[in-house]
């Protein structure tokens, strides 16, 4: 056998050109397969942490009609004392309860519907990270005549209005009757998803809860996890143990992330495959090219006694060496790649990168991959070569010894 | 002397086309251990087929070749590699040695997939390039070796495994005057020394001329079949 992995490494060799060009088209393939299989999980990774981390969290408790009337008078009944439940969980790290329904801002001139987050500014900032998203003033610091508001930028910029400026929330009590009060905003955020920054506002609970008449009201509970995983668990634990409430995790929520997610998980590998599958054609030309050039050769070989299976053995092996080296090389600078614009980010601006903002997608994307990632992807790429070595090799075999060692 | 290979009533038709082809017609012979023979003839009077039939290489329609008592026209193809590898050695007319290796590796060839130890591979491949005169060129590739050179290291791969004979196809075909003389007294020292079985097929009359029997095919059939005392 040390003979036949002898000259089969040798023979990948007497065609340099050839063989050069076969590992260049493995070694591109991957590079253009795995960046765009990088950019793809990096992007979705950026909008799950976006969009769960920053937005949703991993569960969220609201009363049952709540989620078609966002309005004060579907509070969650004895909310705090289930956020002190709740904060028993073993599995839950985070528990943020909220004041929240779908009311208008207004400025002198100009109006918009949003929906009003009351919130404890210390719990919410470890929630949501909200405080890490102020780009300009402060979060909820300021001791003034008004309550502070902490506004998307975006949505500052819709209402000409700024840092200091002077707005009116407008909303209905746990009565149903409509409240107005003035605050002054003390904050802006920004987050990659534009909607989101024109359609959320921050404010106290506290101040909330005065204006409603109902200083234990809670709309929403947002719960953060020890374990992301865990999420379809523990919220069917909780439903089990609080029915009544609408308990839904990130994926009830913004089922598209998950499915999107789901996807890229299952199918990324099989998306760079056909790739693979592609430059396999190229490297099955390749081996039966080489196969028809040594007609005489393998004749040879069968006709002294070399044994059809070693024949057959040493034309898939030369094609493996080919793709261990091309996919050796090609997953090595991969990675390489990857492990670089991952820390770099790649501008997709001029790429119609402004636009995926609109869906939430950053037009900067850090491009990632799991190591796991790596290790099927060379395993797909050996399956395909030795696959694609079937026929030269069965070809190679077909050879009548008599005839092929008279082929000029 | 001992018999190494016996025909009876070989025949080997060809259906190429509307028209049968009768490459071999009921060739009957025999060849003793360390025979020196050239089988002659025109193009097409079966000569290669012949060499090709009892070296294994292709079935007889008809008739029986016995080698060792063993007979070839029937036994299974998988057998027949390995019968091929224990019992016979082959030189062809274009050399077809193995370019991506070596001289010694390609002497060596043959014995390693007899699954000989390393040192007598290397010890007798060694004493065959010696013998053929190439013991400067032991790990030089066929490529940097000139046709006279690869035919010898030819000539030292089928004789390095002790076979019982050897089949020749035209030798010398496509060798300039010296080498081929160079090539028969090469062979001709070992088929005395080695007491090996030669068998050639060939036009040369070089060859013819040191040949010490030669077997005349016309039309695939025996046509004439002298010893020669040399």
């Amino acid at each position: 056998m040390i003979t036949v992995i002898k000259i089969a490494w040798r023979n990948i060799w007497r065609n340099r050109k050839r063989s050069i060009i076969i590992i260049m088209a493995i070694v591109f393939g991957l590079i253009g397969g795995v960046f765009s299989a990088s950019i793809r999980l990096g992007a979705e990774n950026q909008r799950f942490r976006e969009s769960v981390e920053n937005q949703i969290s991993h569960i969220q408790i609201h009363h049952d009609q709540f989620i078609a009337n966002p309005e004060a008078r579907y509070r969650i009944p004895d909310g705090f004392k289930l956020t002190d439940e709740l904060r028993q969980h073993p599995d839950i790290k985070i528990v943020s309860p909220r004041t929240v329904f779908d009311g208008m801002i207004a400025t002198a001139n100009l109006n918009a519907g949003v929906r009003i987050k009351g919130i404890d500014p210390e719990i919410e900032s470890k929630t949501t990270y909200l405080e890490d998203l102020i780009v300009e003033g402060t979060y909820f610091t300021e001791e003034g005549r008004l309550p502070s508001v902490i506004v998307g930028r975006n949505l500052a910029e819709d209402l000409r209005s700024g840092v200091g400026s002077r707005i009116v929330l407008t909303f209905q009590d746990v009565e149903g009757e409509i409240v107005s009060a003035s605050f002054r905003i003390e904050g802006l955020y920004v987050v990659t998803s534009k909607r989101f920054e024109e359609r959320n506002v921050f404010v106290n609970a506290s101040d909330l809860n005065g204006l409603i008449t109902d200083d234990e009201a809670v709309t929403e509970i947002a719960i953060v996890l020890n374990d992301p995983d865990k999420y379809r668990i523990v919220a069917n634990e909780l439903r089990e143990k609080y029915t009544g409430l609408e308990i839904r995790h990130w994926a009830d929520i913004d089922p598209s992330l998950f499915y999107a997610l789901e996807f890229l998980e299952r199918n990324l590998v099989f998306l760079v495959g056909i790739i693979i599958l592609g430059v396999s054609f190229g490297l099955l030309n390749t081996i039966l090219m080489s196969v028809l050039e040594r007609v005489r050769e393998l004749g040879v070989l069968m006709a002294v006694g070399m044994k059809k299976a070693m024949v057959f053995a040493m034309v898939v092996l030369e094609t493996t060496m080919l793709s261990l080296i091309g996919g050796g090389l090609g997953l090595t600078l991969s990675f390489g790649l990857v492990e670089y614009l991952n820390r770099r980010g790649v501008n997709l601006e001029g790429f119609g990168g402004e636009g995926l903002e609109e869906y939430g997608f950053a037009s900067i994307v850090y491009p990632e991959l799991e190591p796991a990632f790596y290790f099927n992807l060379g395993i797909l790429v050996i399956a395909f070569a030795i696959i694609a070595s079937v026929y030269p090799a069965w070809k190679a075999i077909r050879l009548v010894p008599a005839e092929a060692v008279r082929q000029e | 002397m001992k018999t190494v290979i016996k025909t009876t009533d070989l025949s080997k038709v060809y259906n190429g086309g509307a028209a049968e082809v009768h490459a071999l017609k009921n060739v009957s012979l025999e060849f003793k251990q360390g025979e020196f023979t050239a089988i002659v003839g025109p193009s097409g009077s079966g000569k290669t087929t012949f060499l090709n039939v009892i070296g294994g290489l292709d079935k007889p329609t008809d008739g029986h070749i016995y080698i060792d008592g063993v007979d070839l026209a029937t036994m299974k193809e998988s057998k027949l590699f390995d019968f091929r590898l224990r019992h016979i050695g082959f030189v062809f007319q274009a050399y077809n040695l193995i370019p991506v290796l070596t001289a010694i590796e390609n002497v060596s060839f043959i014995m390693l997939l007899q699954k000989k130890s390393k040192e007598e591979m290397e010890r007798r491949a060694k004493e065959m390039l010696e013998q053929v005169g190439l013991a400067e060129k032991l790990y030089v590739r066929p490529s940097q070796l000139s046709g006279g050179q690869q035919q010898r290291v030819a000539v030292a791969r089928a004789l390095a495994s002790k076979p019982d004979f050897v089949l020749a196809d035209e030798p010398t075909a496509n060798l300039d005057t010296q080498s081929a003389f160079n090539l028969l007294d090469i062979m001709a020292r070992l088929n005395k020394e080695e007491n090996v079985t030669m068998i050639f097929s060939t036009h040369d009359q070089r060859v013819i001329d040191r040949a010490r029997r030669v077997i005349k095919l016309v039309d695939g059939a025996v046509d004439n079949d002298e010893q020669f005392d040399r």
